[in-house]
């Protein structure tokens, strides 16, 4: 067997710069832009050997940049006026001047990253296999009222196949014969309700962007919203996310757009409450979740509309989680209280006052609490069918 | 499919001849892009594997795809010289590489400064790293990588050029080797390093006539080989390089127009960058190839030939790296190095990190004059006075 050195050498590397990563993640993730061109860009050197380095200086050698092919034509080059400069230094073999290389990830490997430190940090359980995995199992699953289910493919959708044979048949022979196929036509297979109707999810996620939306309360949203990730993505293998970010007026962004987000204007609660509704139209999934992120109270006059399509959000979703970001620890009053009573007495919203790494914790453990009381739900509801 | 290309290669290799050119034996594979990112981040085939050459390779498989700055070929200075094509190339491309690989063996075999070099570095290559699973085995794999860190750190400071063993002796690792109280294994880990980096100092030390001279071959050879239609579009490639060959190129094929090739075949064998570039650059050669000298504040060029070729010179002299010399006021224990360019500051986050190193190698206080400061680094850690 060859060894691949150059594989083994990588996952070394691979392992310095994430104990390197880990150490600096509460300085990353508080970024304001998080995610350039799909790739989250950090502040620390590609991982070096300590040599000694000279420090940014004033003057250095350089090459007009695409001057290059321009080497050997008579008389070519000059470029005096170009203004695109390539420093030399590294290219000769010598100290790269200039910009220095940044370690760049790709936000998935980030955000897998930041899970495992936070999931450590906070001593949450961590899922390595699909929650879902332990349901299939009980015994009060009914008994499946297709055809005859027995088998291999126990799953196997019957009916679909047969159709599909008879077309496959027709198609090919002219003849209208049920002469199933298995290579050809045994691809349709019955999914199992109790899993059906529980592996997909549409999750909005909406960012309150007014005012002190920096430091440590993006620390707090984005650590949340990453162990979120990590038990939502194993529970709901197929998960459509939206983003949403507002102040006066609400918007959709795209994910890397709703990791990189100016703060401006006031607070308008109401905004993002309307716009999460507005984009479950269609939406078909069994299980919606909302999750409202906001530092502050929403501006005057907002208040009861903000209530108005809160009650509206919590009929749309399956679960409407409002997370009060308090870095500092205030008291909570106005819209966030109102929130909070409502969720301690009614069903379909959770309330998370979120301060530390502790609370997100609590935060965790209520909505997996969540996850328990739906999925006993589900099966009660099903025996009684 | 490399028979595919034997008659090419032996054509090549009669030109070759023709022109007075001369070289070991060269054997030829092809193999693929990973294979070619794993041998040119490790330098060699079978180096030892360590965590920084893990950083480069994924830098080169990456670049690899690229196909701008991909690697098309690599050959190794043994004997025989081993040269690896990329299966991706074209035939035309191929063709072009192994004219341009028969360059690097004919400079390999001729010129003066590769005669101390280790042609038969394969194999000591293994032997070291052989002795590293041993050691690592023996005394742990921590603790052989922090000395090899440590040791890869300090292994810029080889000069395979000085042969005044009084000079050589000022140069960190020569000093270590000599003085500093290692164990055993670590006496002969540090003795295999410097090997290594001797090797590759040669090679970084000749890099701009190294590779100008394999595309100047490459020209000479493919001029005579293919059609005059096939040419044009292959010249224009040709300049299309990065610096090192562009500026070599450029050097060569001026000193053949100007004295004759029999002259440029002198420089090859008794030359290296810097005295090339001393004796070759001109006025009108910085314009043509669009160097300067760039001030990033004022954001203008100089073209002045003398600081073109001061910077030019300083940075193959040293490696672009900071001068570092161990000062001779040190006595015993007292290890003091000195920043020789006073006015260039060195990067101060470094500093720390290059001393730790040094100190985990000298075990004894080791002190830094640079910054127009005094920088110790002992068991408490860095001071600076």
């Amino acid at each position: 067997m060859k060894i691949h050195r150059g594989r083994i050498a990588q996952h070394k590397h691979d392992q310095h710069l994430r104990e390197y990563l880990k150490q600096n993640l509460n300085e990353l993730i508080q970024q304001k832009e998080l995610i350039i061109d799909g790739k989250v860009k950090t502040q620390i050197a590609t991982l070096d050997l300590p040599t000694l380095k000279f420090a940014e200086e004033a003057q250095y050698l350089a090459q007009g940049a695409g001057s290059a092919g321009s080497g050997t034509g008579a008389g070519a080059g000059g470029g005096a006026g170009d203004d695109r400069v390539q420093a030399l230094g590294g290219l000769l073999g010598g100290d790269h001047h200039g910009k220095e290389l940044r370690v760049e990830l790709d936000f998935d490997e980030f955000v897998k990253l930041a899970q495992e430190v936070l999931l450590d940090e906070l001593q949450l359980p961590t899922f390595h296999e699909p929650a879902r995995q332990g349901e299939v199992e009980s015994q009060d699953i009914p008994e499946l009222d297709d055809l005859d289910r027995i088998g291999i493919r126990a799953d196997l959708n019957l009916e679909e196949t047969m159709i599909q044979s008879l077309f496959r048949n027709a198609r090919e022979r002219g003849t209208l014969d049920y002469d199933v196929d298995i290579q050809q036509d045994a691809w349709y297979f019955v999914e199992d309700p109790t899993t059906f109707q529980n592996n997909r999810s549409v999750e909005v996620y909406v960012l309150d962007v007014s005012g002190s939306m920096r430091g440590e309360y993006l620390s707090l949203v984005r650590k949340t919203i990453f162990i979120l990730w990590h038990y939502l993505e194993r529970r709901y293998p197929t998960n459509l996310r939206r983003y949403v970010v507002f102040q006066d007026v609400a918007e959709e962004k795209t994910r890397d757009e709703f990791f990189c987000v100016e703060s401006s204007g006031g607070t308008h609660i109401s905004t993002g409450f309307e716009k999460a509704i507005e984009l479950l139209e269609g939406a078909r999934e069994y299980d919606k979740f909302l999750f409202m992120f906001t530092d502050g109270e929403t501006s005057s006059g907002d208040f009861d509309l903000a209530k108005k399509r809160f009650e509206e959000a919590r009929g749309a979703f399956d679960l409407v989680i409002y997370c009060h970001v308090n870095p500092g620890g205030r008291g909570i009053g106005g819209f966030s209280e109102y929130v909070q009573e409502t969720a301690k007495a009614q069903e379909g919203a959770a309330f998370a006052n979120l301060m530390d790494l502790e609370t997100i914790r609590g935060a965790m453990k209520d909505f997996l609490a969540f996850f328990d009381a739906q999925s006993k739900r589900r099966v009660s509801e099903t025996v009684r069918r | 499919m490399i028979q595919e290309y034997q008659p090419v290669i032996r054509e090549l290799e009669g030109l070759a001849h023709d022109r007075g050119l001369a070289f070991d034996p060269v054997v030829f594979q092809i193999t693929d892009s990973d294979e070619i990112a794993q041998v040119a981040s490790m330098g060699l085939p079978n180096r030892f594997i360590h965590w920084y050459w893990g950083g480069t390779y994924k830098e080169l498989v990456l670049q690899q795809t690229k196909e701008v700055f991909s690697i098309l070929e690599l050959v190794l200075n043994t004997n025989p010289s081993h040269a690896f094509l990329r299966s991706t190339n074209t035939y035309l491309q191929n063709v072009l590489v192994i004219a341009h690989v028969f360059g690097h063996a004919d400079f390999f075999a001729n010129n003066h400064w590769y005669r101390k070099s280790n042609k038969n570095m394969l194999n000591l290559a293994e032997q070291h790293a052989r002795l590293i699973r041993c050691y690592e085995a023996q005394y742990g794999r921590d603790r052989v990588e922090k000395l090899l860190d440590a040791l890869l750190t300090v292994a810029t400071s080889v000069n395979a050029f000085e042969r005044s063993p009084q000079e050589q002796r000022k140069r960190l690792i020569y000093y270590l080797e000599e003085r500093a109280p290692l164990e055993e294994f670590e006496r002969v880990l540090l003795e295999a390093i410097r090997e290594e980096a001797e090797y590759f100092d040669i090679i970084q030390r000749t890099h701009i006539i190294n590779e100008g001279w394999a595309t100047f071959v490459e020209a000479e050879l493919l001029n005579r080989l293919l059609s005059a239609k096939e040419w044009a579009s292959i010249s224009t490639q040709l300049c299309n390089r990065p610096a090192p060959y562009t500026i070599g190129y450029t050097l060569f094929a001026h000193v053949r127009d100007q004295d004759g090739f029999r002259r440029a075949l002198e420089l090859r064998q008794f030359y290296e960058d810097v005295s090339l570039i001393d004796t070759a650059l001109t006025e009108e050669l910085v314009r043509r190839l669009d160097i300067f000298v760039y001030d990033a504040k004022e954001k203008q060029k100089s073209y002045d030939l003398q600081k073109v070729k001061e910077m030019l010179i300083a940075q193959k002299l040293f490696k672009g790296e900071p001068r570092i010399e161990v000062d001779p006021a040190s006595q015993g224990r007292d290890l003091l190095l000195a920043h020789l360019d006073e006015d260039r500051k060195l990067e101060p986050k470094r500093l720390g990190l290059f001393l730790r190193s040094v100190y985990s190698l000298w075990r004894n206080p080791v002190k830094l004059r640079a910054n127009g400061k005094v920088y110790t680094y002992d068991r408490r850690g860095l001071s600076s006075t």
